[in-house]
């Protein structure tokens, strides 16, 4: 018995090594520059026209490259493939490509290859996501009509033209873009991956190129894009620009940041743009220097819906606002991680102005008398706090509220059970009864992107239903102006106009924390890009 | 035989039917009270209307019922069957990828990790409760029964995170800092987790995690029953044949205890598809279970209803084939 019992056991054994040897695979390809491994989550898509989530745009931006890139550290747009973006009016722009270079599969980055990716993008029934990036070229409304009841996504009406009437090929490397309106932040905007060129060859097969790239960055796809295992880049030949530093990418894709995190301690990764928050603190004590933090862009506001009666006198939104202690909420609630807000545009960003927002600072008495002199706020009425469901922002929504209740009497109810598809038709709709919180994230590192869609008058993201002409007048003259810096001074005015009208009260801005590995000798966070892994470089 | 076959197979249709029914409902009421899903894509930013519309259709939420909450939708529901049935059709997700390629991508990741969850518990319960069962009351005997009640107690989803954090990440850097062992042992079989370059290798751990339950029910069932077999008139009269030890144990006693663990382990795939959903997505094997798990958390109707489907079938027809075993196993049952 002991006998057979030992044979059980050794057979056991040898087909587990036999079964283990079997498994290994590829080793490392130790090719100059070495193979950065980084930690990604499933990318929407790769198409640049229709990926606009995190993960999918840290793939895309090695993958495919626009006309102009954004300075790692400052976030100033700089030239890429264009050799010049101008314009004399600010609204007709001419955009001259450099010579030289091509797509992976041979095809010239000409001309057409932007024209025909923007037009694809921006007709509605080709469904790209990043068509509405596409709002300020002139003909929009022909490939992507309105809504004409405005009662929402019921029934839109056929487009009438499947090209964009305001892009027009000069020569092979020159084309004009004519914009709706005038816009000084134009060759700003066109940093994004969504105004990246694509080959004809792409648009053929939209969905062979989704699987399998071909793009006309610095690094090309391996294979084929790997659902739910990995994506592996690989330095692109026919790139003619500076080259990227690693030799190859290894996005490894993972369902849960948690056990990403446990792949990052084994040593499995060697950069993680996020941390699981419940791990923050340990992976500060164990990586310190290699743990990189950076303010970023994203705002946390809470907003006052001004088509209800209750909000309509701008005293009211000041005292509110002013009787709230951002610092202390950040510290009790966020650990610290969180900033608080003393303005409307990111501090990151040029023209950004530290405590732009006078009623962002927490002074009892000052709010007490704001409500006073508004006719105080009517007896019994509940203050309703929204916020969507399971995204952890009750916590903060209520310290809010505990804090407008003891600096102002007024009692308050949250209401935080709705799913976030809900939660923004409610928002969509305008069927708020009360301060809502919502977020608002940049497109594009230039301020105006924190000030038009959301409180231009009739912007889609407007959900507070602002509407103020001085500010839209500001706006207007600010895109229209002949250079950024004289833009800037316009659109600072038009943020001390939000300042005195407090549509929405800022709250907080988020930060961005990765850790990488000792592998690592240079890593680098583009300001506007976030983690940048062609710039980052291996030991 | 055959006409048991036919009537268990036509008792497929009203389950298989009625779990869609169910799942269908289920997720449509989910849509008809918590909001459009592709709305929830675009966050923050509200999309223009005609794109919001032309993508909500494409994906397969555009009928008007998803907006009428309660209403259970017959006729998407009739779209869904006869898509499914006529046409192999299982819809797409919010990525527009086809759930038909979705499985197809994530089960062989599945398979691996249930033939090696299957064997490992096979093997080791097995062995563990003959080990057991022979010396019962013995020191041998004690450490299986305590050491298979620590096992059953623990919640798989505790094991296994204690199983990735000390062994894959604690453990594990300190075995991959012994240059003397395999690569495919330091950072394939000590992985944390499923790693693409050792695909089998990375799937050991977490195959032994996702069988350890089974295991410690296997190993008290082949105890119990090899204890009760020891004692059989057929076991006592084999010996007084002068049979030696190793063909008593090996031939009669242990091939008649097996009857009752094979059936058990015949169950078990059905509930280790279940515990796959936990294993895969603790240690994030791109298999069946972490897919239905992500689509379930964004409510994609369309890969929940497909995957749970396809598995109600998989678990049936295995219920089936052991009910037909059985009659294999034990000749005095008759199918009629």
């Amino acid at each position: 018995m002991r006998g057979k019992f030992l044979k059980v056991a050794v057979a056991a054994t040898a087909t587990a090594m036999l079964a283990t040897a079997c498994g290994s695979g590829s080793s490392d390809a130790g090719d100059a520059g070495g193979t950065l491994r980084v930690y990604a989550s499933e990318p929407a898509y790769l198409l640049p026209s229709n990926g606009n989530d995190q993960p999918s745009l840290f793939v895309i931006r090695q993958l495919y490259r626009g006309l102009v890139k954004y300075n790692a550290e400052t976030g100033d747009p700089e030239m890429d493939l264009a050799e010049s973006i101008e314009s004399d009016d600010q609204k007709l722009w001419t955009i001259k490509l450099k010579d030289g270079y091509t797509f992976d599969n041979g095809e010239p980055v000409d001309a057409d290859a932007f024209i025909r990716s923007w037009n694809f993008a921006a007709y509605a029934p080709n469904a790209q996501n990043n068509g509405s990036f596409m709002k300020r070229i002139a003909g929009i409304d022909a490939v992507q009509p309105e809504d004409p009841d405005g009662e929402g996504p019921k029934e839109a009406p056929e487009p009438t033209a499947e090209t964009l009437s305001g892009l027009k090929k000069v020569d092979d490397l020159t084309f004009t873009v004519e914009l709706g309106e005038p816009f000084t932040g134009f060759p700003i905007v066109v940093g994004y991956p969504g105004f990246s060129p694509m080959a004809q060859a792409c648009l053929d097969d939209t969905d062979a190129c989704n699987e399998t790239p071909i793009g006309n960055g610095p690094y090309k796809i391996d294979g084929s894009w790997k659902r739910d295992v990995e994506i592996n880049l690989v330095k692109s030949d026919s790139w003619n620009g500076e080259p990227g530093k690693p030799g190859a990418i290894n996005y490894r894709i993972f369902a849960d940041e948690n056990s990403a995190y446990s792949a990052f301690q084994a040593g499995e990764l060697d950069v993680m743009y996020t941390i699981p928050a419940a791990r923050f603190d340990e992976a500060k004590a164990s990586y310190g220097d290699r743990l990189y933090e950076q303010a970023s862009g994203s705002l946390n506001y809470v907003g006052l819906p001004l088509y209800d009666e209750a909000f309509k006198d701008k005293r009211i939104r000041q005292a509110i606002s002013m009787a709230i202690d951002r610092e202390s909420i950040a510290e009790a609630v966020f650990d610290g991680r969180w900033t608080p807000a003393t303005g409307f545009v990111a501090p990151t960003f040029q023209g950004a102005r530290e405590g732009a927002c006078t009623y962002c600072k927490k002074d009892v008495e000052a709010a007490k008398k704001l409500l006073e002199e508004a006719g105080g706020w009517p007896e019994g009425k509940k203050l309703t706090l929204w916020a969507n469901a399971g995204a952890g922002h009750d916590a903060w929504l209520q310290a809010v509220g505990d804090q407008v209740k003891s600096a102002l009497g007024i009692d308050y109810e949250l209401k935080v059970n709705l799913q976030f598809a809900e939660y923004l038709d409610k928002a969509d709709q305008r069927e708020f009864d009360g301060p809502f919180r919502l977020g608002w994230g940049p497109d594009y590192p230039y301020l105006e992107t924190y000030l038009t869609p959301v409180y231009g008058t009739g912007a889609k993201s407007n959900n507070t239903t602002f509407s103020n002409a001085e500010f839209d007048d500001l706006l207007k003259q600010g895109d229209s102006a002949p250079n950024t810096e004289a833009a800037i001074s316009f659109y600072q005015q038009a943020e001390d106009v939000l300042a005195e009208e407090m549509p929405v009260i800022p709250m907080f801005w988020r930060k961005e924390a990765a850790i990488y590995s000792e592998n690592v000798d240079n890593f680098v966070w583009n300001k506007v890009a976030d983690a940048d892994y062609g710039a980052t470089s291996l030991k | 035989m055959g006409r048991y076959v036919i009537r268990r197979l036509l008792q497929f249709i009203p389950t298989v039917l009625g779990t869609m029914f169910l799942l269908h409902y289920m997720t449509s009421l989910a849509i008809q009270f918590s909001g459009n899903p592709v709305r929830a894509i675009f966050g923050d930013r509200t999309p223009p209307p005609a794109l919001l519309q032309s993508i909500t259709e494409r994906l397969g939420y555009g009928d008007p019922c998803l907006e009428q909450k309660g209403n259970p939708c017959f006729g998407l529901f009739f779209d869904r069957v006869s898509g499914v049935f006529l046409h192999f059709d299982f819809g797409i997700d919010l990525r527009e990828q086809e759930v038909t390629e979705l499985v197809a991508n994530a089960i062989p990741h599945t398979l691996k990790l249930l033939v090696i969850a299957i064997v490992f518990e096979a093997v080791v319960g097995i062995a563990a409760g003959v080990w057991a069962g022979l010396r019962g009351g013995s020191f041998a005997d004690n450490l299986v029964k305590i050491s298979t009640v620590f096992v059953i107690s623990v919640p798989i989803f505790v094991l296994g995170v204690v199983v990735r954090e000390f062994v894959g990440v604690k453990f594990g850097n300190i075995v991959r800092e012994q240059e003397w062992l395999p690569d495919v042992v330091a950072y394939g079989f000590f992985s944390p987790g499923f790693k693409p370059d050792y695909p089998f290798a990375s799937l050991l751990i977490p195959g032994m995690v996702l069988g350890s339950v089974a295991l410690a029910t296997t190993a008290r069932l082949t105890r119990t029953s090899m204890m009760e077999n020891i004692r059989a008139d057929f076991v006592r009269t084999a010996r007084a044949k002068g049979l030696a030890n190793k063909r008593v144990i090996g031939v009669h006693t242990l091939r008649n205890s097996l009857i009752p663990v094979i059936t058990y382990l015949g169950v078990d795939i059905g509930s280790a598809m279940a515990g796959a959903v936990v294993t895969e997505t603790i240690f994030n094997v791109p298999g069946i279970g972490r897919l239905v798990t992500a689509a379930a958390r964004e409510g994609e109707s369309s890969v929940v209803i497909g995957v749970v489907t396809m598995l109600v079938l998989v678990v049936l027809l295995a219920n089936l084939l052991v009910d037909l075993l059985y009659a294999v196993l034990d000749p005095r049952i008759r199918y009629e």
